[in-house]
């Protein structure tokens, strides 16, 4: 345990560093990925069949691709060279779009019809519906699992570290290399990243009550 | 503009239905149906449930397409077997307000919020506008006092007159009402048919479609006794309430009236 703690100590400043790294990563991901997720999610309902179908094609690839192979495809893959950061943000993005596009979609499916009815009644386009009556209540139905899917990807951040990006886990598996304390420092990793992930789904709760007060 | 459009849109009729038929695939929910509403009249539709009255009301806003026929409203003509331009349906639809069984209002906005949104993004006014008109009708409809209150804080008879101030903050020439009061419990569709009343009297166009038989006899101008996607008979509501030509209206009759 001492042991643990003396790794912490004398390692902090490289660890926080790369858990800086990790979050800036995971920002990075959700601030492209979820509003690609919205975004797919409303093409998938629309009555243009392309949008449609070009909309549920780009879901099932970016579902069916494993996270990491989306990594490699974007850092090594492509003929333009990025920096690993934004490749990995590009990447992870497009992983989040996809399976948030369905969170969304059964959120935004979620809205009684009797709403949007009484939306076209009123003489409301259907953007207008979408923005102002469909979306906000979408949204917040489905609020509880994009948090919890943003969580994960805050995880899935540490996929990064094999296009050497100096996020979290590659700052712990790199200090390992030298002192051969692995086992002292993926517990660092763990419990920091575990305390990034409490302190959110703890946020998660807090919002949730927030938003249904009204209810 | 064709010849019939000019000649419809002479007519003085609020509301013209032209042999208005509803198909669900074989299924046929309205038999080319024709009705006549003047301004200023109310109008009750009545008859047994899946007689089609709920249809023929959301035909005339288009909430439902007719499959033949046309439709009038205010003088803008809407034929079912051209394809309907979205100029068209935003024309008619301004026109017609309505207001529905479940009310409908958008759980998410306090009720002032329900009213100014949709005048805002239909008749783009501005907000300050916006709000002293929803002001002014929540009032009328006695509930100034739930502005800022959201509709699962208000019972269903305040929940149903914020939704008629919503519909009538877009100034509508005409007003729809399905089943208005069928999901409150008596006491509380009193309010609601009082607010509704107060509307027939200040010469309001309203069709409405109700199981509230005292409404039908001693507020509409004009009855309409609906069954199996017909009209099986239509005039003035005393003389059908007291001496019912059609058998099929004296069964629905006597079956609702010795109820009460």
């Amino acid at each position: 345990m001492t042991g643990i703690w003396q790794d912490f100590v004398t390692h902090q400043g490289q660890l926080i560093d790369g858990l800086i790294v990790s979050l800036q990563l995971a920002g990075l991901t959700l601030l492209f990925g979820l509003p690609g997720g919205l975004i797919l999610a409303i093409a998938g309902t629309s009555r243009t069949r392309l949008t449609r179908y070009v909309a549920i094609a780009l879901t099932e690839i970016g579902r069916g691709t494993p996270a990491l192979v989306m990594l490699q495809l974007v850092y090594n893959g492509i003929p333009v060279t990025l920096s690993g950061l934004l490749s990995a943000g590009i990447a992870l993005a497009l992983t989040t779009a996809a399976y948030t596009s369905e969170i969304m979609r059964g959120g935004l499916q979620a809205v009684p019809e009797g709403e949007i009815e009484a939306a076209s009644a009123l003489g409301m386009s259907r953007w207008d519906t979408l923005r102002d009556v469909v979306i906000p209540q979408g949204l917040r139905i489905a609020l509880p699992s994009l948090m919890s899917f943003s969580v994960i990807m805050f995880q899935a951040t540490s996929l990064a570290f094999t296009i050497a990006v100096p996020e979290l886990m590659s700052q712990a598996k790199s200090i390992a290399n030298s002192n051969f304390h692995y086992f002292n420092l993926f517990i660092i990793a763990a419990v920091m990243y575990a305390a990034i992930t409490i302190s959110a789904s703890a946020f998660t709760d807090r919002v949730e009550r927030r938003l249904s007060r009204h209810v | 503009m064709s010849l019939a459009d000019a000649a419809a849109s002479k007519t003085t009729s609020a509301i013209r239905l032209d042999g208005v038929e509803k198909r669900f695939g074989d299924h046929l929910v309205l038999k080319r149906i024709s009705l006549e509403v003047q301004p200023g009249q109310v109008v009750a539709l009545i008859g047994p449930s899946g007689a089609g009255k709920s249809t023929l009301l959301r035909c005339i806003n288009l909430l439902e397409r007719p499959t033949a026929g046309t439709i009038t409203v205010d003088g803008v003509t809407v034929h079912a077997d051209h394809e309907i331009k979205e100029r068209d349906l935003a024309a008619l639809r301004s026109r017609v307000g309505m207001v529905f069984q479940s009310f409908n209002l958008f759980p998410h906005m306090t009720a002032l919020r329900n009213i100014t949104l949709p005048q805002q993004r239909v008749l783009g006014r501005s907000k300050a506008e916006a709000e002293a008109r929803a002001r002014a009708l929540l009032s009328r409809v006695g509930l100034a006092d739930k502005a800022d209150q959201y509709p699962a804080r208000c019972s269903g008879g305040q929940q149903q007159r914020i939704a008629i101030a919503r519909a009538l903050a877009l100034d509508p020439k005409v007003m729809l009402f399905d089943e208005p009061t069928s999901a409150l419990d008596p006491e509380v569709g009193l309010e609601v048919l009082k607010v509704m009343r107060e509307l027939a009297d200040e010469g309001m166009t309203m069709a409405v479609v109700t199981h509230e038989m005292q409404f039908a006899r001693d507020v509409s101008d004009h009855l309409v006794v609906m069954g199996d996607g017909d009209i099986i008979e239509e005039g003035d509501p005393h003389q059908i309430f007291a001496d019912p030509q059609q058998a099929r209206t004296r069964q629905f009759l006597r079956a609702v009236l010795d109820r009460e």
